[in-house]
């Protein structure tokens, strides 16, 4: 079972290495692959383990984000001590909200997902005197001791990145994860042995906002500023996007679709700006011919970025 | 025979002269220019404007050899989708792939205000010609940032002149106010609002309705507002959003009883709702080429842009068009292309614009340039109506004051 | 606030639904006999619009241009739903939610394009008849002469949908479908085909109410995703897939909208995702919905 962790330490020296070889562009746009990836790997605990499909994961990112940007802005407080409040905060709100949405199943937990996604969106937006509205926060920067170049943040986010991707596989490996295993392939019988299948749902729910919180925490002092379009439902589209490209059924499948989208998008909006119809077709293209995303066509070939994960799921509808 | 051979030797000397001459003058650094608006979503209208505006001055700068003769501009055009995280990264993308020297950007205050710093830590001329947010200059400014559109403050307090004018006239008592719900609108309401409560201080402003931006149903809010029957609504709709708004509060023959003075109605507008605007409106634009065609630049302007474009340009395209002339005088002025140099030059420069003589303000770096107020009237001339009685408020008339200035950026700090 | 002016909000708000009432119905129809959310829905009304600016300009001069614009409209989307329900949307039926949502969420980005692609970023205005450029009063309150169209229009779709659906053969067939899809088909009726104009008819809504909503203000790109959101909304507060329920969904939204605009006007729209909220906790199938089966 030792070739388990080989693909993640190849990600990860690649990872280290590669800003010293890319032009500073591409430090960048690895960056934003990071937070991104990160977020994704959130959702899919609710998606790919759980099997709820969450149209709504952007208000935890944003709720994350706006923590850290405020906390930096209007009182001062290092970054450092912002991530943890930004995980926290992502956590009770979604404590709050999931407690109701994961009393539904499919669509209705899509909508009611999507639903709440978009109230928060219009608190922030319209909350002027506390969040700035449409204008978001700027003036947030990265810590002194990191600088203003492009490399320190990307290690910087690095290292958070493989903390929170560590510790969401010790969920993902734990009994808590293989519980919900169980409820999403089965929620019934998971049920009837005694396992509480809304409550489990819950903390799962409020796990995942918080790492999704902790991405967002990330985003603001990289791009030296927040807005509320970080909450909408379109941005609750991207990690749907990148989970699906990159294998859902794979630990790693989100952080590899967030590479591959991020990418995509990099190159393609540098020669047109008709980039919606272009990432329309690409996804549509990957639904239809690998439904299991890239890691899940490749994992059929190279046995080594296999995990054992390929059930047969059914929906609950 | 001999002679054909001598002349045939020549002429092949001076054409391999010529075009090593080309070359040689070709091989002068090419003056990378981004231009990042909102081309998609609710901007897309006023941006594209403006993209063709630019890239007509810049073919004009070319045909001359480019920036100081020998500098040719070479233009990359992107989409900011008017969302700030994009604009982030697409100005990013700009600097580092593309060796962008300058960026013209944006549509959106929101956007231009999160780009700002980013231009700043990569040392790069950040001209705002669209968006106007007096925030992108007033607070935390960067001596990179330009704006050459008169700023929100500088339009509302023309707009709120005129109006707070015509409330003495009239004897007007209450008013509401409607403003799109962003950066923009938000700020432009609050100025005028304060404006007026200085200059007619028995006005009582009953409510302020704030749509969302790009909103396409206004009924609730015209009737609304009529129902709360004011004497006038002083309005912060720009873009499509206006022309909605107008569109559909028309119908309800909302302007035959409320007045509504001071909103901005630009020349796209003009030209977009020739057949439906209401006449006799009193409004409010940026940059009308109309206003201006005694001025050389302006005429030729407005000639070559109808020839290459078959349409009149709009305020957007005057004023993407000044951005590359007063970019190519800061050139001129600092003699070399190197950002660091211009950026000094143009400081408190005097640019000669389609727009006359104007001035970058010292302490923010924003033109002094006028703002437009007028009464919608046809005219022969055009087959759209244009500005009649047009009153130039000068930028000097308009500014905020340096003092008040200087305290907010005291007050940003703390 | 006197009688005069809530009554004129309620007229405001009763247009509004309407409005949505168009939007949603084809949504709801499309959701109850396939079972797919359609997000291309909302792009699909928005090139509705469009094309009824586009038979409009053709047919200019004739005084049938305006109102025969609208029908048009609606057929020329049908005829792109058709083909987007033959191409790409039979293929996805039995695919898993978040796949179907996927497809329809990358529809309605391409469609978006193409309209751009075809018509440009220049807002587009329809010019009306001048029987209908002066408001109307009743009992007082004032009312955009149009909309006594619009209102007349949603219910027309609403009376020809429940005839439809209550009295002819394939209005049987499609209420059936809504039950159970399997116990059609095993009645030996083709439910591909079924499938295809149920969807046609669906996009044909769109496209009818993008026709119909053209000359209330300027047809501008990226109209297509504030709607689309609301128009989810109303169907989750009417019921699925129940024509009723849509109705209702779509009234209470508009009503609420217009009268919270009188009184708060910030939390317009917060308040209607509470509502959304609220509607889909307690009563997840929707007010006239039935609970979905699994």
């Amino acid at each position: 079972m030792k070739n388990k962790y080989l693909f993640p330490l190849i990600l990860f020296l690649l990872a280290v290495v590669l800003p010293f070889i890319v032009p500073e562009f591409w430090v960048h746009v690895l960056t934003e692959i990071l937070i991104m990836g990160l977020f994704a790997a959130s959702f899919n605990m609710i998606f790919g383990y759980m099997g709820q499909l969450t149209f709504g994961h952007a208000a935890y990112y944003g709720v994350g984000a706006y923590t850290t940007g405020l906390l930096m802005v209007k009182a001062n407080v290092p970054l450092l001590l912002c991530l943890p409040l930004s995980m926290l905060s992502a956590g009770l709100c979604a404590a709050v909200l999931g407690y109701f949405c994961v009393k539904l199943r499919g669509i209705y937990f899509a909508i009611l997902t999507m639903a709440f996604g978009q109230l928060v969106y219009y608190i922030i937006f319209q909350w002027y005197s506390f969040t700035g509205g449409d204008n978001g926060l700027q003036g947030i920067v990265p810590p002194d001791f990191l600088g203003r170049a492009a490399n320190p943040y990307y290690f910087f986010t690095l290292i958070v990145v493989a903390i929170g991707m560590i510790a969401l596989w010790i969920i993902s490996a734990s009994p808590f994860g293989y519980t919900m295993r169980a409820i999403r392939d089965n929620a019934e019988r998971t049920e009837f042995i005694g396992i509480n299948v809304q409550r489990y749902m819950h903390l799962n729910f409020i796990i995942a906002a918080m790492f999704a919180g902790l991405a967002g925490a990330l985003w603001g002092p990289f791009n030296r500023s927040v807005a509320p379009d970080l909450c909408s439902w379109q941005h609750s589209g991207m990690p749907v996007f990148m989970t699906v490209m990159g294998g859902p059924f794979n630990f790693l499948g989100p952080l590899i679709g967030s590479a591959i989208y991020t990418m995509l998008m990099a190159f393609v909006t540098s020669f047109t700006e008709y980039w919606p119809m272009v990432s329309g077709i690409v996804i549509i293209l990957v639904v239809l011919i690998m439904p299991g995303g890239l890691l899940g066509l490749l994992g059929d070939k190279l046995p080594f970025l296999r995990q054992n994960e390929h059930s047969t799921k059914e929906t609950n509808g | 025979m001999n002679f054909r051979k001598t002349a045939a030797f020549f002429v092949t000397v001076i054409t391999c002269l010529f075009f090593f001459g080309m070359t040689g003058a070709k091989a002068a650094e090419p003056y990378h220019l981004g231009v990042a608006l909102g081309l998609t979503g609710t901007g897309a209208l006023y941006s594209a404007d403006q993209v063709e505006a630019i890239k007509l001055a810049a073919e004009e700068i070319n045909a001359k050899g480019g920036f100081l003769g020998r500098h040719k501009i070479e233009l990359f055009i992107r989409d900011t989708q008017t969302k700030p995280d994009v604009g982030v990264r697409e100005v990013k993308d700009l600097i580092l792939r593309d060796k962008i020297k300058a960026v013209i950007n944006d549509y959106s205050s929101a956007v231009a205000m999160a780009v700002k710093p980013i231009a700043q830590e990569y040392k790069v001329l950040h001209i705002a010609a669209i968006s106007n947010s007096e925030n992108i200059t007033k607070i935390n400014p960067s001596p990179y940032t330009f704006q050459v559109v008169p700023n929100s403050y500088m339009q509302a307090k023309a707009a709120a002149v005129a109006t707070a004018k015509m409330a003495k006239l009239k004897g007007w008592k209450e008013y509401i106010t409607i403003a799109s719900d962003y950066e923009w609108g938000r700020s432009t309401q609050a100025e005028a609002v304060k404006i007026l409560k200085e200059m007619v201080p028995n006005l009582t402003l009953k409510k302020e309705f704030c749509p969302r931006l790009g909103e396409a149903q206004y009924t609730s809010y015209i009737t609304g507002i009529m129902a709360l029957k004011p004497d006038f609504v002083y309005g912060s709709l720009a873009s499509n959003d206006n022309v909605a708004w107008m569109e559909q509060a028309k119908t309800y023959g909302f302007f035959d009883k409320i007045a509504y003075p001071g909103s901005l109605i630009s020349v796209t507008e003009l030209i977009l709702q020739a057949k439906t605007l209401p006449r006799n409106l009193i409004a409010l634009t940026r940059a009308p080429f109309f206003a201006h065609l005694d001025i050389p630049m302006m005429a030729d302007f407005v000639k070559n842009y109808r020839a290459k474009y078959n349409k009149f340009p709009s305020d957007w395209a005057v004023l993407g068009y000044d951005a590359v002339y007063a970019l190519k005088q800061g050139v001129e002025k600092a003699k070399t292309i190197d950002t660091e140099k211009v950026k000094d030059s143009m400081k408190g420069l005097t640019v000669n614009l389609t727009r006359g003589k104007l001035t970058f303000r010292t302490i923010d770096n924003q033109l002094s340039c006028s703002s437009y107020v007028g009464t919608i009237t046809d005219d022969p001339k055009y087959p759209f109506p244009i500005y009649k009685d047009i009153v130039e408020v000068k930028g000097s008339e308009s500014e905020r004051p340096e003092s008040e200035i200087l305290e907010a950026r005291k007050a940003a700090k703390k | 606030m006197d009688i005069t002016s809530l009554f004129t909000q309620f007229l405001s708000g009763l247009t509004y639904g309407t409005i949505l009432f168009l939007v949603a119905a084809g949504l709801s129809l499309i959701f109850g006999v396939m079972n797919i959310l359609n997000f291309a829905h909302a792009a699909l009304w928005l090139m509705g619009a469009y094309f009824s600016y586009t038979f409009w300009s053709w047919m200019q001069g004739n005084s049938f241009a305006f109102w025969l614009s609208i029908p048009l409209a609606g057929l020329a989307a049908a005829a792109v739903g058709w083909v987007m329900e033959v191409v790409l949307i039979k293929r996805i039926y039995k695919r898993e939610l978040y796949e179907q949502l996927l497809i329809t969420y990358c529809i309605a980005l391409i469609i978006s394009d193409t309209i751009k692609l075809t018509w440009g970023v220049t807002n587009k205005l329809i010019v009306r008849p001048e029987m209908i450029r002066k408001p109307v009063f009743i009992f007082g309150a004032p009312l955009d002469s149009y909309f006594i169209f619009v209102i007349l229009a949603g219910a027309a779709v609403a009376i020809g949908l429940w005839w439809f659906l209550k009295y002819t053969r394939y209005g049987h067939i499609v209420k059936a479908a809504v039950y159970s899809r399997e116990m059609v088909g095993a009645l030996g009726i083709p439910i591909p085909r079924i499938d295809t104009w149920v969807f046609t008819l669906g996009i044909f809504l769109a496209g009818f109410a993008g026709g119909i909503q053209a000359p209330i203000g300027s047809i501008t790109l990226g109209m297509d995703t504030a709607i689309i959101i609301q128009a989810f909304c109303v169907v989750v507060i009417g019921g699925f897939g129940s024509l009723l329920g849509t109705l209702v969904g779509s009234l209470i939204v508009g009503e609420v909208f217009s009268f919270t605009i009188l009184f708060w006007p910030e939390g317009a729209m917060v308040l209607i995702f509470v509502i959304t909220a609220a509607i889909l906790i307690v009563r997840p199938w929707g007010l006239f919905g039935t609970p979905m089966r699994t």
